[in-house]
């Protein structure tokens, strides 16, 4: 039964049909070979309570926010404002890569989207100083991938909603590993940059009135962030809420720099239907497996199967880890997220961890499966919009950035308060 | 076969705005509940309420999402391989896609008609009769089912007769998502 679940998936998978159906499909498969009584007369009612939920519908929100503020050239003048407080460090604008790259994505929750923008702001910058494409290039790419730990992140809503685990707590736990990681990158560059000038360039001559005068174009985004993560740390909004709150904010601000009109409107609120569509058919696909394996007794095998295998905690939490890292070099984040949760989750509990801590533990690692090749989607996001150039380029310079988050996962690990001491004292 | 198509592609389109408007409305109706609570004027049942729209938008989008290819799949064989065998693993796809949503479509009758049987209503306030917005989302799936198979059968058509650039144009894979 485990092996024709996990294999099943792999095999479907690899075919190509769409990770929300072979989800579909798998429980479709359990049900008739394994389960005792058809399951599936209830389908109906399970894709109904799935979907019917006002904690999930943060998730269009967030997604249209985003919309809203790519469309809005906000990301441009993050940048300038960024690049006047960061470039002196060595390295240079690498830093300001990152550092908007975090920002945004912080506030649009959306990896491919931050990698996207970042990187068509930056890529002419780099060619006009002389910069060494590799790590200049591999630093949008990773930095882009902060976008789903860094609350709000949809990443972790879904993580919630399938694992019953309190989105509020898990954006608490989210904050310190994400910041910790975007100042992790930082340092990574500047001391490569240190021993090795010429993977860096020069940084731009900044005075203080130029970086005061770029607060003005920094306070919207920080505001926004700010008010979006106040109020759910406060516990004054809901996700959803102040995801609402959010949609506002970007619209002021986009109209602020006048770039709200009819196109802009409904190319937004298309993109937030199709990319929140696609990820509905995943969510969806995975509370029907979810619901399958419990009922059909798979979750309670693997439970078992695990213990006969006489493994401790550590070394069955190594192998998951490895495993993630290995699929992640052939599946996209959500994907990977939602498809192995069903499976991971129970195991992982059984073993006496931390729910809440798994979950940052999970998005460090798919982050890391966005950024590794084959399959690694914010580098094609990034090899796009430089128009020349090398593949390998990108994949080469995103190497010291894959190797930090391998020692976050390795510091959460060791250190769990990493991620649990702010929900555990909030 | 083109022009259906065609007709397909532009009707999502709308149907993904009126579900991106229906998010709108939402939004709008959330922000007036956070603002109007100092004040006791809250309308309760805003939960229920986006509930219904997140399960109305998305029954409906996923179809948008099926015609401008962003449903996420895996490249990975299928990367590797010639016109040809890449528009068998796209029929492969589409025709388990549709397989699904017709299962799926045949599912999901049960709950409103159980709905319509015992006059359900929401167990809030606000006592929505559930059979409104149940057969707003059955009628998604209902399409998604109708779409897909749309597609599945220009797929087929398109192979028979060797337009494996055609199967590529309608149920390939997008480079971005």
């Amino acid at each position: 039964m485990i092996l024709f679940t996990s294999t099943g998936l792999l095999l479907l998978l690899t075919l190509s049909i769409p990770v929300g159906i072979v989800l579909f499909l798998l429980a479709f498969g359990i049900d008739i070979f394994f389960s005792p009584f058809p399951l599936m007369r209830g389908l109906g009612q399970i894709v109904w309570s799935s979907s019917n939920s006002a904690t999930l519908i943060a998730i269009p929100f967030f997604v249209l926010l985003g919309e809203i503020l790519v469309r809005s050239g906000i990301a441009q003048r993050t940048y300038k404002a960024l690049e006047a407080w960061v470039s002196w460090l060595p390295g240079g604008l690498i830093h300001a890569n990152i550092a908007t790259a975090t920002l945004f994505s912080a506030t649009s929750g959306s990896s491919v989207a931050t990698a996207a923008t970042v990187a068509s702001v930056a890529m002419p910058q780099a060619d006009k100083l002389g910069y060494n494409p590799k790590l200049f290039s591999g630093a949008i790419a990773a930095g882009g991938t902060l976008g789903i730990m860094i609350p709000p992140s949809i990443n972790l809503i879904v993580y919630g909603f399938l694992t019953e685990t309190s989105i509020p707590q898990l954006f608490l736990a989210g904050l310190i590993p994400g910041l910790f990681l975007a100042v992790l990158f930082m340092v990574v560059t500047a001391i490569l940059c240190a021993v090795n000038p010429s993977l860096g360039g020069p940084g731009i001559k900044a005075n203080w009135g130029q970086r005061i005068s770029g607060l003005a174009d920094l306070i919207p985004l920080l505001g926004l962030f700010g008010t979006i993560v106040g109020s759910i740390y406060a516990g004054w909004a809901t996700p959803t809420e102040a995801a609402a709150i959010g949609v506002a904010m970007a619209f002021l601000i986009s109209a602020m720099h006048k770039a709200i009109n009819r196109t802009m409107l409904i190319e937004s609120l298309k993109g937030t239907v199709r990319t929140t569509a696609m990820i509905m058919l995943v969510v969806i696909g995975a509370y029907v497996l979810n619901f399958v394996l419990t009922a059909s007794g798979v979750s309670r095998a693997l439970q078992e199967f695990l213990q006969n295998l006489g493994m401790g905690a550590l070394a069955t939490l190594m192998v998951i880890v490895v495993m993630y890292i290995v699929l992640g070099f052939f599946i996209e984040t959500l994907s990977l997220m939602v498809a192995t949760i069903p499976i991971v989750v129970p195991i992982i509990v059984q073993l006496g961890y931390d729910k809440l801590w798994f979950g940052i533990l999970m998005i460090i690692l798919v982050e890391m499966a966005l950024i590794t090749p084959p399959v690694g989607l914010n580098l094609y996001v990034v090899q796009a919009a430089r128009k020349s150039g090398r593949f390998s380029d990108v994949m080469i310079g995103v190497i010291p950035y894959a190797l930090a988050m391998l020692v976050m996962v390795g510091l959460l690990i060791l250190f769990p308060a990493i991620a649990l001491f702010l929900p555990s004292h909030l | 076969m083109k022009q259906l198509l065609s007709w397909l592609q532009r009707m999502n389109e709308r149907l993904a705005v009126a579900a991106g408007v229906l998010l709108l409305i939402s939004v709008a109706v959330t922000l007036f509940d956070i603002i109007a609570r100092p004040f006791q004027m809250s309308l309760g049942g805003t939960d229920e309420l986006s509930g219904y729209a997140m399960a109305i938008a998305t029954s409906w989008g996923i179809s948008y999402a099926l015609t401008s290819m962003a449903h996420v799949r895996i490249d990975l064989l299928r990367a590797r391989c010639s016109s040809r065998g890449q528009a068998l693993f796209d029929a492969i796809a589409i025709l388990s896609l549709a397989a699904v949503a017709i299962v799926v479509a045949y599912r999901v009758w049960p709950v409103l008609a159980k709905t319509i049987k015992f006059n359900s209503t929401a167990n809030t306030t606000l006592e929505t009769p559930l059979w409104i917005p149940q057969s707003l989302w059955l009628a998604g799936w209902m399409w998604f089912a109708a779409s897909s198979i749309i597609i599945a059968i220009a797929v087929i058509s398109y192979i028979a007769s060797g337009k494996f650039n055609e199967v590529n144009a309608v149920a390939g894979m997008r480079g971005e998502a």
